[in-house]
């Protein structure tokens, strides 16, 4: 039985192999200069990420000043906060925890997303029907309910997010998995590789997925954008990471008090920050799509 | 057609069984326990025991199960354990005010959005596109809390154009309370929702068809507005419609900020309060929801769209 | 396509105009407008623990007790009840006589009488407190009456086995000798009880209309107070309106020294309540709650932490507020924020790690932490207990009170952790909230300073709460807010049998202080009290189960059209002397 999604329409199918298809998609997307600059961009965060962690940037992040809430200054770019820290050093540690939560949940959520996709749609049958039952129910319980739940469970802290988010977003990935293995088992290499004898588990995963890999791709940049943004959404409900972390959230829910004593920085600073990283992830994953994906491919 | 109406509902009951096991599960194996909070700052430990009598606590997990899923079944979800109010008159007394300020608010998105949308891929390759892409992402950076904040101080507070707070159950005297929330929530989603409908207007920009429409001489306004938006129908109506069961939730900042007293207040409440009962009603409902939801926008596509076949 | 346009522009325009042509409510001028911080869970007295719902349940109902609304520190007096009680020599019978003509709200569930409510009678205070104890109310009031009334605890738990409460049923210590006597026999002298039967779970509720309503009775609450119930819309607002029939009570004619000068007496000796009803409205947020006051919509309003330093300066009224007639009132609360240790803990508790909680009582600045989180709106707490509060020793000058380093790394050392070392990250657990988390974030960097790490855990508060009852807290910050104002109510906190899941949630169990706790309980108030009171809490002071931190000053703005307002957090039943000058308020509600 099938369900949830409909059958859409079947694309002008593309039977090339991996190899071209990926040097293909290399050429493809070198051509879109805004996708480079955005991938550069990602970069760069990235690159504040291990300096921060490392201790190379902003180092006094969690050093108190003498002031609370000075104003943007020469010294302090986007002022400080009540305990006098550099709003900018936090911004920008704030970077490694958006980073950390985005990879942190592709970690937990893609190797479920893809093995139960996989296995659904390339065996079919009753081992499908389970599979589809299961992410239908997962997914049919508001998100931010079983994260709650789930942070019941754990106790909370910054592994909770990881954990709750990771296990509450596999379910898109693993529909779009499964559907391009239904639809790959039916093709010859796959066929063929079955005859000469090869295993299910070589069959999907040797032939297959790498195959279907730039879903996985294109999905692992949107998944960034929404774990960011659901660390806002659980800071403001007081179940993101623990105090004295200086993440994006925080510095947005901390606003929600201080915008009335006219302190609009911290908000500022974090808002950039995530502005930034999510518009060049955003323009990035469309580059990427236009790049992997055959149905743009026409252009 | 019916047929599959039939085999889709049936499908409901398996899901909503598995979502009531889950639910279960989450909240009364592994949640948090709430007697300590209903007892006050002052208890014993003869109370508790005779408090977990009275809330079912101390009776075995499968018939504590057996007991929720009756309350399913009938549609009846006993008390809540914060205010003890029963949970059917907080579902219906909150899904009034709630539905006022999202349905309308949802609409008004939805339509500025679309012609938004349009008018980004009309202008797809100019300075246009890129910029109206900019700002609909910085749109979904900026917090609701800034909108809120600056908007109540604003429009409310400085200028007078609407009340601060508050709400009045009256169907002509809630609008004046509505309107501010309902503008913040267009503003709010609006970016969202334009990029959304880009991306799905887009793909079909650059099928065959519509070089072949194209080619056949017809203006670039008539092919968008005739044969694109048309066709890009059935991904702007699966999101239409994935977002609809979230509808009777309204918008639990908006709510709270605003004093309206609906269902997204409640269940920050009971998240708050760990009041299980209240939350496995609204689990359980929106998850019956998003089911029907889903076979509602199976089946409006199958109408927009005829290529589109049961099975 | 212009069309859908026309039809988008015109929906907005005619909610705008709508939302702008203001229906003003004449029919609710006379009223107090007054704001809640939460959302009520019920109007019945079984239900009192939270402030809130207490709130607005101590105007619909009457108790036998109550405070005089001017006198400090806070003093009982009869309410319902006919003059004092009369009190047996061994302080173990308390004999009520109850005012006739208290008649309840008029009401559809008195049938007997066609909806005309009947008045209040002995019988019917035994009832209401038997609810209370009825263990299928799950009622967080009983502890007032708990191993205080002779036989009650028996007679809850003998109901607790039957699964069927039987009201019939007689409770050993309390006898109605005939409609208007009430005799009230104790287990061993209770000194506090004056003070619980000032409390909202000790009111009269009649039978007839609990029955009537059943499990919904907490949304129709019928009372014999000085308002009446008329409707509430969850999570919004409650309408109370004036009890036509209130009986004859007046607005006390003598108070506080300052009390004539700050316009306190005007209404002295005028007949209660002063003003036609109540509107209590539920907004959760700080900014509109503030805002909304500022317009005018509501008569009162606390000033919140962010929106202090445009509202006060240098301690007084900015001038653009005080030419709107907004009036600024400094009340001390009496309460009482504090770092607690679990002493069932291994690291934290017990004497071994006596020094090591001192030291970290040393770490903190109560001046800082007071300046940057409070604005200034409190004072350092030396011990548990609050300025106001009758036991309080202005003397006491507890000697682990920071910021002193120097002292705390000795200490520190002393504790076999020099510098920190060797000492495991400490586990502090907290609720969520920005400002609570601020303040713990506080604490952390200070501990830092001598080597000690602090590991922050944000609960929901129900987590947070079974935590604590569990002994699975290594550390947690509280606040505690007087329920009367004896100093008992404190030092419980710290009294052995009253560990966790009690309200001594640092289980702190040393004999000694247990030992002048049992004394102290059945002593009257008195020197010979406060001494042994000042003994327990040198010894709370020195065991350092607690960092004390500071009582709360709350600082209200009101309007000028409304008057008599004076602030105490045990006085409930306020909103009856209020009076709101509505021409006054026209007037100056133009300059808003």
């Amino acid at each position: 039985m099938s369900t949830g999604t409909t059958a859409t329409v079947e694309q002008n199918q593309v039977s090339s192999a991996g190899v071209s298809l990926w040097s293909d998609a290399y050429r493809r997307f070198k051509k879109n200069k805004l996708g480079v600059v955005c991938f550069f961009i990602i970069c760069g965060y990235v690159a504040i990420a291990l300096l921060t962690w490392l201790g190379l940037l902003g180092a006094d992040f969690s050093v108190n000043g003498p002031d609370s809430y000075a104003a943007p200054s020469s010294s302090h770019w986007f002022g400080t906060d009540i305990f006098g820290r550099d709003v900018f050093a936090r911004g920008l540690h704030g970077t490694r925890i958006a980073l950390s939560i985005g990879l942190a949940t592709s970690f937990i959520a893609i190797p479920i997303g893809v093995t139960l996709g996989a296995i659904a749609g390339y065996f079919g049958g009753l081992v499908d029907d389970f599979i589809v039952w299961f992410y239908n129910v997962v997914e049919s319980i508001p998100d931010i309910l079983k994260i709650i739940a789930l942070g019941y469970a754990m106790g909370r802290g910054i592994s909770t997010v990881y954990i709750s988010i990771g296990l509450t977003t596999w379910v898109s990935l693993c529909k779009l998995i499964r559907t391009e293995f239904m639809k790959h088992k039916r093709r010859d290499y796959v066929q063929s590789a079955m005859a000469i004898g090869a295993s299910h588990k070589r069959r999907m995963f040797l032939h297959i997925l790498p195959n279907v890999f730039h879903i996985i791709l294109v999905n692992l940049s949107v998944r960034f954008i929404t774990a960011i943004k659901m660390e806002v959404v659980l800071s403001y409900l007081g179940l993101g990471v623990e105090p004295g972390q200086p993440s994006w959230g925080i510095m947005i829910d901390d606003a929600k008090l201080e915008m009335a004593r006219g302190v609009w920085w911290g908000l500022t600073c974090a808002s950039i920050f995530m502005f930034f990283l999510i518009l060049a992830f955003t323009l990035f994953n469309d580059a990427l799509r236009e790049a992997l994906d055959p149905k743009l491919r026409n252009k | 057609m019916l047929a599959y109406v039939a085999r889709r509902l049936l499908y409901l009951i398996p899901v909503i069984f598995g979502v009531t096991i889950l639910t279960f599960v989450l909240f009364n194996v592994v949640g948090g326990d709430p007697v300590y909070q209903k007892m006050g700052k002052h208890g014993s430990e003869a109370e508790i025991k005779i408090l977990r009598h009275e809330l079912g606590l101390d009776r075995p997990l499968p018939e504590q199960y057996l007991f929720y899923l009756k309350q399913c079944v009938t549609f009846n979800f006993g008390r809540s354990w914060a205010t003890n109010q029963n949970i059917t008159d907080m579902l219906t007394a909150g899904i009034g005010p709630s539905m006022s300020l999202s349905i309308p608010a949802f609409f008004i998105t939805i339509v500025l959005s679309i012609l938004l949308s349009i008018l980004i891929v009309f202008f797809r390759n100019g300075l246009m596109d890129k910029l109206l892409q900019v700002f609909c992402i910085a749109g979904t950076c900026i917090s609701v809390l800034v909108y809120v904040i600056l908007g109540q101080y604003f429009f409310a507070y400085k200028w007078g154009m609407f009340p601060i707070s508050g709400y009045d159950s009256g169907w002509d005297s809630r609008w004046q309370f509505l309107a501010l929330p309902m503008i913040i929530w267009v503003a709010v989603s609006i970016g969202y929702e334009v990029l959304l409908y880009r991306s799905a207007i887009l793909e079909e920009v650059f099928q065959d068809y519509v070089r072949t429409a194209r080619a056949k001489g017809l203006t670039e306004k008539v092919v968008l507005l005739k044969h694109v938006l048309k066709n890009s129908l059935t991904p702007i109506i699966t999101s239409i419609m994935m977002e609809v069961p979230l509808l009777i939730t309204g918008a639990l900042v908006l709510e709270a900020f605003f004093g309206i007293p609906g269902l997204g207040g409640m269940i920050y409440q009971a998240v708050a309060n760990s009041d299980f009962p209240v939350i496995k009603a609204m689990t359980f409902i929106g998850s019956v929801l998003f089911v029907l939801a889903n076979l509602a926008s199976d089946l409006l596509v199958s109408l927009v769209d005829p290529r589109v076949e049961f099975n | 396509m212009l069309k859908i346009w026309f039809l988008v522009l015109a929906l907005i325009t005619s909610i705008t105009i709508t939302s702008c042509t203001k229906k003003e409510d004449k029919e609710y001028d006379h009223f107090v407008h007054y704001p809640i911080k939460a959302n009520i869970k019920g109007i019945d007295p079984i239900h009192s623990s939270d402030l809130y719902s207490s709130t607005v349940m101590a105007q619909i109902y009457s108790a036998l007790m109550q405070y005089n609304y001017l006198k400090r520190p806070t003093t009982v007096e009869p309410l319902d009840a006919d003059g004092m009680p009369k009190i047996s020599k061994d302080q173990k019978t308390y004999t009520f006589k109850i005012k006739k003509g208290i008649m309840f709200h008029d009401n559809p569930c008195f049938k007997a009488t066609n909806g005309k409510g009947r008045e209040v009678t002995a019988e019917d205070y035994i009832y209401s407190w038997k609810r209370v104890a009825d263990p299928k109310s799950v009622s967080d009031g009983f502890w007032v009456f708990e191993g205080k009334i002779k036989g009650f605890k028996q007679w809850q738990e003998e109901a607790s086995k039957a699964g069927k409460t039987d009201y019939s049923k007689p409770v050993p210590g309390l006898e109605a000798v005939d409609s208007y006597t009430l005799k009230i026999t104790l287990e061993k002298p209770y000194p506090q009880l004056l003070y619980v039967l000032t409390m909202n779970q000790s009111s009269p509720v009649a039978k007839e209309c609990v029955e009537h309503y059943g499990p919904e009775y907490q949304n129709n609450p019928v009372g014999s107070g000085p308002y009446k119930f008329k409707s509430w819309v969850r999570n919004s607002k409650i309408i109370l309106e004036k009890n036509p029939n209130y009986r004859q009570e007046t607005y006390p004619t003598t108070g506080e020294p300052t009390d004539a000068a700050n316009g306190l007496l005007a209404d002295a000796g005028k007949k209660l309540p002063l003003n036609e009803g109540v509107i209590f409205t539920e907004v959760v947020e700080d900014q509109p709650r503030y805002l909304n006051f500022r317009k005018g919509v509501f008569d009162i309003a606390e000033i919140p932490k962010d929106n202090f330093d445009t509202t006060v300066k240098n301690d007084e009224l900015v001038p653009e507020l005080a030419s709107q007639g907004i009036r600024l009132g400094k009340y001390i609360d009496d309460d009482v924020t504090f770092e607690s240790f679990n002493q069932d803990d291994p690291i934290v508790g017990g004497a071994k790690a006596k020094h090591l909680r001192q030291a970290l009582s040393l770490v903190i600045d109560p001046q800082e932490l007071i300046t940057k989180f409070y604005n200034g709106r409190a004072v350092p707490a030396h011990g548990p207990i609050p300025p106001s509060i009758s036991g309080y020793d202005p003397s006491l000058k507890n000697p682990y009170k920071g910021p002193n380093l120097e002292k705390a790394k000795a200490l520190l050392k002393k504790a076999g952790y020099p510098d920190g070392k060797g000492l495991p990250e400490l586990q502090y657990e907290t609720y969520a909230g920005s400002t609570g988390r601020q303040i713990v974030e506080y604490f952390q960097q200070r501990a830092a300073l001598i080597g000690v790490k602090i590991k922050i855990t944000v609960n929901t508060w129900p987590e947070f709460l079974s935590k604590q009852k569990k002994r699975r807290a290594q550390m947690f910050g509280m606040a505690w807010s007087a329920d009367y104002p004896d100093a008992e109510n404190f030092l419980q906190l710290f009294y052995g049998p009253n560990g966790s899941p009690g309200p001594n949630n640092s289980n702190y169990n040393n004999p000694e202080f247990n030992k002048l706790y049992d004394k102290a309980a059945v002593m009257q108030d008195g020197p010979a009290r406060n001494a042994i009171y000042r003994k327990m809490v040198d010894l709370v002071v020195e065991d350092a189960p607690w960092i004390f931190n500071i009582h709360r000053k709350q600082y209200v703005l009101t309007h000028g059209w409304f008057k008599n307002y004076k602030r105490n957090m045990m006085i409930l039943n306020h909103i009856k002397y209020y009076t709101v000058d509505s021409a006054l308020k026209e007037q100056l509600k133009k300059k808003l």
